[in-house]
């Protein structure tokens, strides 16, 4: 299967990789693919706003979703032309939303005042990430979209995006938050401690460690959003369907560094774990190297440093002149040469180790800024096998 | 006056995912132990190069000397909160059922950034511990995660000053907050790229840094700066190129491509470059160049650190004649 084909064949597109690869710039181009071809198309991010606006030439992307205008681009002829949305997670404002749909109106303020409530919806590892799938379900069931492409957030490890549902499904276990429920804990532990005199020693170091009313706002935290965590194992699993269901697939965006591929090889092998399989790779930014096809004393099929005085005579006599500008060309290439070389022995050391038939696709490190969609539409041909047609 | 950049003890390298923080960190903490300073590189909350950078091997929790006078800790938060505990509960049982307990488990998952207060402590811990009287550290080199995550490990002790509103936590956490203010010690240096996002990103760090969080601020570091210019008048009689016999023309083609990509790359790095220096203004800037390798290895390491030194020196060079430029 080609990725072109991938695209085509299914509804739901996660971008994932590690931070600093373009996975916003793949996933844009993607969904614009996916509009010119003919699809509702809805790209989601949850990265600072900035980012996927400046790629998809807007000035700025708020909460909300946010029409993108094609003008200037053809869709494939005889298809019609679909459109794209852009919409950007605000997920703070997500569980406030939670808050206002589940939490009795009296005890709205008191949560969102709760400094463990804050953490929890800011900073809990998994919060973001499972907010971005709470609304990825959201989308789904809503029918609007024929494609909808979710560009996964920046974590240092995008597997924290994987794990979010479990993650989150752990924390907020049912069987664990009753026992925060329990009266004694909000009466500042004192009947546990009472129990045992074990648990009563270490409740007192926590105590100590933390202050008092620590405890007594997870346990306040807890009561107030019962009902909603009632129904938690049901949107986790949910969630779980809409990740492993046939209409989706992850696309993992390396670059081809050595640190990044090692990430990518172990995040491939997690996905496979997770039961979340990994149906294509996008290598962006990659180095083409140059290989000579014999002639001239350029035999071999590589060309290396040790060639660097062949090459110079090869452009001082085609150029003329001086021959310093020859050197310095010749030895820019064989730089560019060397990077090129380094990368394609990595990536092919790659590639053994993902699963068969998983297509492979390479995108130039072009030298330019990626900021509208012009440019995010020349990056088709290296993902699709060919462009849109042309206006 | 705090004492001039390099001689500060606690250095943090914070920066977006995929900038070479890591390279970067690397090559500082071997520049200051080069300078005879007995120096340790932490790396925080993951296991990645910087060990390996450095030459090392099975380096964990307990620093490693993987070169003379340097030395390297991964720190993981778990294993700081259990070492931390270890010190108020002594007793090793009692200990070891604390940890095996689900309450503590949900403790650690839950408590408001007890994992990266903790985490910010043990390099406290390190930046602040003596040996016969003398500081066991003379510089402290830590690889931060990446910018949003770095800001949260910075912004813990002071969130949990608020959040704990007495107890041990808070006033370990009161103790952190000072150090990592204290411009006589800290310096926070930013790594980025000459390129769009990084750049604009860099200096909305910078305002949170300096305006949220009164953190010192060190060098902006400019990584892999490309700086090659090939003049339109080269290029063109390379592309005159075309009457070459036809096995040549092919490497003439590629030859041109190259030329016209690092101009491309040079161009990129320019203009943001002007934009940083403008959104900066007269703080310390760094470049290093793009290494050009087939494998980022130990060498590579080296080279940066010799061309830290020379940009550190040539920057302390310019703002040391812009002062008597600009003093009365």
């Amino acid at each position: 299967m080609t990725l072109r084909e991938l695209i085509d064949r299914h509804r739901v597109v996660i971008a994932a990789g590690s931070g600093g690869v373009g996975k916003t710039t793949v996933a844009a181009s993607v969904a614009l693919w996916g509009a010119l071809g003919g699809r509702r198309t809805v790209v989601i991010t949850i990265d600072p706003a900035r980012r996927l606006a400046d790629s998809l030439g807007l000035e700025i992307l708020g909460a909300g979703e946010r029409a993108i205008t094609l003008d200037g681009l053809a869709a494939t002829p005889g298809s019609p032309r679909g459109s794209l949305v852009a919409l950007m997670l605000d997920q703070k404002g997500a569980w406030d939303a939670l808050v206002e749909r589940h939490a009795p109106a009296e005890a709205r303020p008191r949560i969102l005042a709760n400094p463990f409530y804050q953490h929890l919806s800011q900073s809990f590892a998994g919060s973001h990430e499972y907010m971005a799938i709470e609304q990825l379900c959201v989308l789904v069931e809503s029918g609007r979209y024929d494609l909808i492409v979710v560009d996964t957030p920046p974590t240092r490890h995008a597997l924290d995006f994987l794990e979010a549902p479990r993650r989150i499904g752990d924390f907020l276990d049912r069987k664990i938050i009753r026992w925060f429920l329990r009266p004694y804990f909000s009466a500042g532990w004192s009947a546990l401690r009472a129990m045992n005199r074990t648990a009563g020693f270490l409740l007192r170091r926590l105590e100590q460690a933390t202050g008092v009313s620590a405890l007594a706002e997870i346990s306040d935290f807890f009561s107030s959003m019962s009902e909603l965590f009632e129904n938690f194992q049901g949107r986790v699993d949910r969630a779980h369907e809409v990740l492993r269901g046939k209409e989706t697939a992850f696309v993992l965006v390396s670059g081809p560094e050595e640190q990044v591929l090692g990430d990518a090889e172990y995040l491939s092998t997690k996905m496979a774990e997770l039961r979340m399989p990994l149906k294509g790779v996008v290598l962006n930014r990659v180095h083409r190297e140059f290989r000579p096809r014999g002639g001239r004393g350029l035999g071999g099929d590589v060309l290396g440093p040790e060639d660097a005085e062949q090459v110079a005579q090869v452009v001082a006599r085609a150029m003329g002149g001086s021959g310093r500008d020859a050197r310095e060309l010749a030895e820019n290439f064989l730089d560019y040469q060397a990077l090129a070389r380094g990368e394609s022995l990595r990536i092919e050391q790659f590639r053994v180790g993902l699963p068969r038939g998983v297509p492979v696709v390479q995108v130039p490190n072009f030298a330019r800024d990626i900021h509208d969609l012009a440019t995010l539409a020349a990056m088709h041909p290296y993902l699709f096998g060919s462009g849109r047609a042309a206006a | 006056m705090p004492p001039s950049l390099l001689q500060r003890r606690l250095h943090f390298i914070v920066g977006k995912g995929g900038v070479g923080k890591t390279t970067v960190a690397a090559a500082l903490a071997l520049l200051l132990a080069r300078r005879g300073r007995r120096t340790l590189a932490i790396e925080m909350d993951a296991v990645g190069r910087l060990p390996t950078l450095l030459g090392g091997r099975g380096v964990g929790y307990v620093p490693t000397e993987v070169a003379p006078g340097l030395h390297v800790l991964s720190i993981d938060g778990r294993a700081a909160l259990e070492e931390y505990l270890g010190l108020i509960i002594p007793v090793k049982r009692l200990l070891s059922t604390v940890f095996s307990s689900k309450l503590y488990q949900y403790f650690v998952a839950a408590a408001p950034g007890l994992k990266e207060l903790m985490t910010v402590g043990k390099i406290w811990y390190e930046a602040t511990r003596e040996e016969a009287g003398d500081l066991r550290w003379d510089a402290i080199v830590v690889d931060a995660p990446a910018t949003g995550h770095s800001l949260q490990y910075l912004r813990m002790p002071q969130a949990a000053r608020e959040a704990f509103g007495a107890g041990l936590v808070q006033r370990e956490a009161t103790k952190i907050t000072g150090l990592l203010r204290d411009r006589r010690t800290t310096a926070i240096h930013l790594v980025t790229l000459a390129e769009e996002m990084p750049v604009t990103e860099t200096l909305e760090t910078r305002t949170q840094l300096v305006e949220t969080l009164g953190l010192p601020l060190g060098f902006v570091i400019v990584n892999r700066v490309h700086r090659r210019r090939f003049s339109p008048g080269v290029l063109e009689r390379l592309h005159a190129t075309a009457t070459a016999p036809a096995a040549e023309r092919a490497l003439l083609a590629c030859v041109t491509e190259r030329a016209t990509e690092e101009n491309g790359w040079a161009s990129i790095n320019e203009t943001y470059l002007g934009r940083l220096r403008a959104g900066i203004g007269d703080a310390p800037l760094v470049e290093l160049p793009f290494l050009f390798v087939e494998e980022f290895d130990r060498s590579c390491v080296e080279q940066l650190a010799r061309q830290l030194e020379a940009g550190v020196a040539a920057e302390a060079g310019s703002a040391a004649r812009g002062s008597e430029r600009g003093g009365p």
